[in-house]
């Protein structure tokens, strides 16, 4: 029989986070497909000391940071594209609150890359020659820093370049347009680093913004990149990456991308944000009740929709995943 | 100043949609170096392969500014997603790129761009936390060291134009002359700084940039004036050619929600 991974995100958060953890997410770039909803379970369960591994920030590490839960990070993008500086980040940064180890983007999906090969290293044939390689967040005494990038002889050439040390992150939690309730995932739009991140972690339970029969899977066996095999544990959760966007179904909020940047600025706005968006829901109806009917409906209005026409006969409806979703949970 | 009324941030990103030729594979950031990349592809590079490092490819941006290179106004109309390791590593990192166009915070004299943070004075020995974060390095460190050649731009202030930037985000000449050499870049580093006011371009020798054109309502002086180091002015120089009427048509096409369009 298939195994039916569909768990409540609260429990997957109990089940496979704890405090002190690598926890990897955002692996969609700075504003787009990423597992917010992920993360603001995490504050909800009251977990810390996190050392964050995100490609790319993005609002759930600018939440997680703002709110004083991550207190490492490693990155190769740290703001918002063109909404600016995450704040919340920067503001713990600046603080001396959270130590971010920068890095550039290809250097974050290569070390996912080394992580998934098991590789002792990856050649970095970027980055080096640059305070990047120079200067450590996290070993700040050391000039030139001797750990992060250090010098390595390409063998065939003679020529000295670069050592990236690989990621393999306790947890990915990666955000998907459609999985079926095994885990087979199909993302819309680039999955950046997505692809790599599910081979690198140690667990990967993917959050789907729609969960699709698997007549779906087997028709689009090409496009599923994240299969079951390695999937943990399988969240079923609409608007999973609000206020960022999710291509064929819905668009970038505007209005509350700055609204939550501006409040994560400060900690007053941060704990005002996390009263009324983090701890101000309860389960997912809740949850949609609170970014509210008409907003919803105004971000599905996406001129993206058609992306999603070929998959949408085998999409499940709300009821029909909380039925299979009761199913599992008394298996 | 001619009869077209125009920005001085609209000038930047024409001088800079000049620097791409047709059929390039260039590859622009976002915001204001998209804004200048579909600019020329508007106007006079129909055949310019343009990419972001989104992995999002043939796609035209709809409806104005991309929020992000990942954002539906890309995603709606793209030929093929991809993802990072092909767009930045196989495409750019790989030496394939011919031309990257690059953002900066800070930018010194041997084209060394800083995005990581603004310090109260050097650095120190010891690592430490920056008094303003900014972004980080994102792609435009793996662009700088892969693509043929880069572009920068940035608006022109004393602040923004160090001798030396306090943090090497994305390396332009290093220390000058030949210092890229050591670490063998597939990319030959930056071609040209492109700025509010005019357009500076490296000695071939020492690779110290110096001062080529600038822009007809700047002047050599206003530009000497908001450089942090003392700029050099290259033989024959001249004012740059001002926006054509074609040219900030195409333009405003592209930036259809005005960026550029609000004066500073």
């Amino acid at each position: 029989m298939t195994p039916n991974k569909l768990i409540p995100l609260a429990e997957a958060v109990r089940r496979y986070t704890w405090d002190g953890m690598q926890y990897a997410s955002g692996a969609a770039l700075p504003i787009g497909s990423d597992a917010i909803v992920f993360g603001r379970e995490l504050l909800r369960q009251g977990r810390r000391d996190l050392h964050a591994i995100f490609h790319s920030s993005s609002q759930q590490l600018n939440l997680l940071a703002g709110a004083g839960a991550a207190v490492k990070a490693e990155c190769g993008f740290s703001a918002l594209e063109v909404f600016g500086f995450a704040n919340g980040l920067r503001r713990a940064v600046e603080s001396g609150g959270m130590a971010l180890e920068d890095y550039s983007n290809l250097a974050m999906v290569l070390r996912y890359l080394g992580g998934a090969l098991n590789w002792p290293f990856v050649p970095a044939t970027t980055n080096i020659g640059s305070d990047i390689q120079y200067r450590s967040a996290f070993a700040p005494d050391q000039h030139p820093a001797r750990d992060k990038i250090p010098a390595v002889t390409d063998p065939f050439s003679g020529r000295e370049i670069g050592a990236y040390r690989p990621l393999t992150p306790d947890l990915a939690a990666i955000h998907v347009t459609l999985a079926d309730m095994t885990g087979n995932s199909i993302m819309l739009g680039t999955e950046w680093s997505r692809f790599e991140l599910s081979r690198a972690a140690k667990k990967v339970v993917v959050v789907a913004d729609a969960i699709v029969d698997s007549g779906c899977i087997r028709q689009f066996p090409n496009l599923v990149r994240i299969p079951d095999l390695i999937v943990e544990a399988v969240v079923y959760w609409p608007f999973a990456a609000w206020p960022q966007g999710s291509p064929g179904l819905y668009d970038v909020d505007e209005e509350h991308m700055n609204l939550m940047n501006q409040a994560l600025a400060t900690q007053a706005g941060t704990d005002r944000y996390v009263a009324d968006f983090v701890t101000g829901y309860d389960g997912l109806d809740s949850y949609l009740d609170m970014i509210g009917g008409a907003r919803l409906a105004e971000l599905a209005r996406t001129e993206t929709a058609f992306l999603l026409d070929p998959y949408r006969q085998w999409i499940l409806s709300p009821d029909h995943v909380e039925r299979l979703s009761a199913k599992a949970e008394a298996a | 100043m001619s009869a077209l009324d125009y920005t001085r941030q609209e000038m930047m990103a024409i001088a800079t949609g000049r620097e791409i030729r047709d059929g390039e594979l260039a590859i622009f950031g976002v915001g204001l170096s998209m804004l200048a990349g579909y600019f020329a592809q508007a106007h006079h590079a129909p055949n310019v392969r343009a990419m972001t490092e989104g992995g999002v490819y043939g796609a035209t941006p709809v409806g104005g500014l991309p929020w992000g290179i990942e954002c539906n106004r890309l995603s709606v109309n793209a030929t093929s997603f991809t993802n990072a390791l092909d767009a930045l590593g196989f495409l750019v990192g790989s030496g394939r790129c011919d031309v990257g166009i690059i953002g900066a915070a800070q930018v010194d004299k041997f084209g060394n761009v800083n995005t990581t943070g603004i310090w109260d004075g050097e650095i120190g020995e010891a690592y430490r936390p920056p008094k303003t974060r900014l972004p980080g390095a994102g792609g435009a460190n793996d662009i700088a060291c892969g693509a043929k050649r880069t572009v920068i731009m940035v608006t022109h202030e004393p602040k923004r134009f160090a001798e030396k930037v306090t943090y090497i985000s994305s390396p332009g000449y290093l220390e000058g002359g030949n210092a890229r050499e050591r670490y063998g870049f597939p990319g030959g580093g930056p071609a040209a700084i492109i700025t509010t006011l005019g357009i500076l371009r490296p000695d071939a020798e020492t690779k110290e940039f110096r001062l080529e054109s600038w822009f007809s309502f700047s002047s050599i002086e206003e530009i000497k004036a908001n450089t942090g180091w003392p700029l050099k002015v290259a033989p024959g120089a001249h004012v740059v050619p001002e926006p054509t009427e074609p040219e900030l048509a195409a333009l405003r096409r592209v930036d259809q929600t005005g960026a550029l369009r609000r004066k500073a």
